[in-house]
């Protein structure tokens, strides 16, 4: 058991005998009484959602993680595909549990697969990764007299991000894959 | 992450954002010294800082020139000492200051430091607050914008008076569909009824512990979206510093504000009865003291000070929250100069 501190987006947690992913988790403390989390949880199980408010006093109880090195294979409807590289075997994430951070995979990518009980549940992206930037318009004389330093570009892998207006089409950005915002432009 | 400071250097939306909260405190000034009330100062640095058990007070020691150690705290709210003013005999009074309490989540809507504003008016009940804060809101936004509504991530809100008025037994009923009368003093049977609806509850749950598990789930997430909303009536358990309704002693003269999501403020029809306010201060330091929280003196200047302040009401409405309602900030770290994670700890991101 733990104390309420791990009830953290994209944690995982046994929640009525049912191993749950939190979705959301924001700490309330109303001022007068116990302070508090409201939580949204999905059950991994059946993929829906409900909501539950845990005092910030109760233990709640995380879920043990294997961790195991796949290669990322490719994305369909049912969800993200991986490859255990020693044993070939293949395994997939459904896409509601792996929300924005799909985003994130490229074809071949190694990353750590969390499973539990060998169910696939999450992966486990390196701080910091490059793509390549399919989409940028190029930037207007006048935009930085606006105020205006940023700009949106599209990623290989379909995602958005702001990055300095000097970024071009076909250059190679780094980023963070916990705040999901650009760091500087990798080399090429 | 970039640290906030250099974000602002970098974007012009930060810094009229940061231009646009020096406005909103000058208005917040403008609008009470028009209406009268006088501007006052008082301690941060206080012997006994605020006795409310969830809360932890930041403590330290204020040493004499002769090396005698006194253990002091930093305020949790100015509202003792504004108390004071009152049985003086100042008769409508504000306070801009900081607020400071440790252990708190650093952002989202929290900050360790913060800003807040308390007024109080002697001879009114909170009903005179409800309708100071609409005027003091509608006449922010105005001055801001020259029109009523805001634009608050992604919705659009009519700031202008009247709110809302929703007693919190017609929230329960409306959205929990329970009746929290019949609860009031059965916490068995209000176990049970959280739980019908689908709730988890937790062993040895008071009934503030109930109210909020249904309450954060159910009530507070449906408040404040098409028009703010002033949740009133609380049930006497929660009473705090108010004082119980005369026409209804089950439920006390307290209200909350909800706009957007965000909760501004907490108002009382203030509590004058010294002998209850020593009741609820003695129950709240044993509470703090099971808990092995720090329990600092009862002060005893504020029981005497309660005893003699005439009928009053107050209120504490954060600033920055404010701020973050009139500029449309998710973040309470988007209307800081330097959030609490900057100075202290890393950013999520970092």
């Amino acid at each position: 058991m733990a104390d309420t501190t791990v009830l953290k987006k994209d944690t995982f947690i046994m929640f009525k005998g049912v191993v749950h992913q939190v979705v959301d988790a924001q700490h309330v403390n109303p001022g007068k009484g116990s302070a508090f989390v409201r939580t949204r949880l999905r059950n991994v199980q059946t993929g829906r959602t409900l909501d539950n408010t845990f005092k910030v006093s109760e233990s709640v109880d995380p879920v043990e993680l294997d961790r195991s090195n796949m290669q990322y294979l490719y994305g369909d409807d049912s969800g993200f595909n991986f490859m255990d590289s020693s044993s070939y075997e293949q395994v997939c994430i459904p896409k509601e549990l792996l929300g924005d951070r799909g985003l994130y995979l490229t074809e071949g990518q190694e990353v750590m697969v969390l499973m539990h009980d060998g169910q696939p549940l999450s992966v486990d992206l390196p701080k910091k990764l490059t793509f390549k930037v399919v989409e940028a318009m190029p930037a207007v004389k006048g935009d930085s007299a606006q105020g205006r330093v940023t700009k949106e570009v599209t990623l290989e892998t379909g995602m958005k991000v702001q990055v300095p207006l000097f970024i071009e089409e076909g250059n190679r950005v780094v980023v963070n894959t916990e705040s999901g915002e650009y760091v500087e432009r990798a080399q090429q | 992450m970039e640290k906030n400071w250099k974000r602002f250097a970098a974007d012009s939306d930060f810094r009229n954002r940061m231009e646009r909260r020096s406005e909103i405190v000058f208005g917040i000034r403008r609008f009470f010294r028009e209406i009268g009330f006088l501007e006052v100062e008082t301690p941060t640095l206080v012997a006994s800082p605020g006795m409310e058990p969830e809360l932890d007070p930041f403590v330290t020691e204020v040493i004499a020139q002769d090396g005698t150690r006194n253990g002091v705290g930093l305020i949790t709210s100015p509202e003792y000492s504004l108390k004071k003013l009152l049985a003086a005999g100042y008769e409508r009074i504000f306070e801009i200051t900081r607020g400071y309490r440790n252990r708190e989540p650093w952002g989202g809507l929290h900050n360790p430091e913060f800003t807040m504003i308390e007024w109080y008016r002697i001879g009114a009940d909170y009903r005179a607050i409800m309708e100071d804060l609409e005027q003091l809101v509608e006449s922010l936004v105005k001055s801001l914008y020259g029109r009523t509504t805001v634009g608050y991530q992604g919705r659009e809100i009519d700031l202008s008076a009247p709110w809302m008025r929703l007693s919190v037994d017609e929230a329960f009923r409306k959205y929990a569909d329970l009746d929290l009368g019949e609860m009031l003093d059965d916490v068995e049977r209000f176990t049970q009824a959280v739980r019908d609806r689908g709730c988890e509850t937790g062993e040895g749950d008071t009934f503030d512990d109930l109210f909020f598990r249904l309450f954060l789930r159910d009530i507070e997430p449906k408040l404040g979206w098409d028009r703010p909303v002033i949740l009133y009536d609380y049930p006497h358990q929660m009473a705090s510093l108010s004082r119980l309704k005369p026409s209804d002693p089950r439920y006390a003269e307290r209200f909350e504000a909800y706009v957007c999501g965000l909760e501004l403020c907490n108002a009382f029809s203030e509590l004058n009865d010294p002998v209850e306010q020593r009741r609820r201060l003695e129950h709240e330091r044993q509470e703090r003291i099971s808990q092995g929280k720090n329990a600092f003196p009862i002060d005893e200047d504020f029981i005497e000070a309660v005893g003699r302040m005439p009928d009053a009401a107050g209120i504490a409405l954060g600033v920055d929250r404010l701020v973050m309602l009139l500029t449309d900030a998710k973040s309470i770290e988007d209307v800081f100069f330097f959030p609490a994670a900057d100075l202290f700890g890393q950013r999520k991101g970092d």
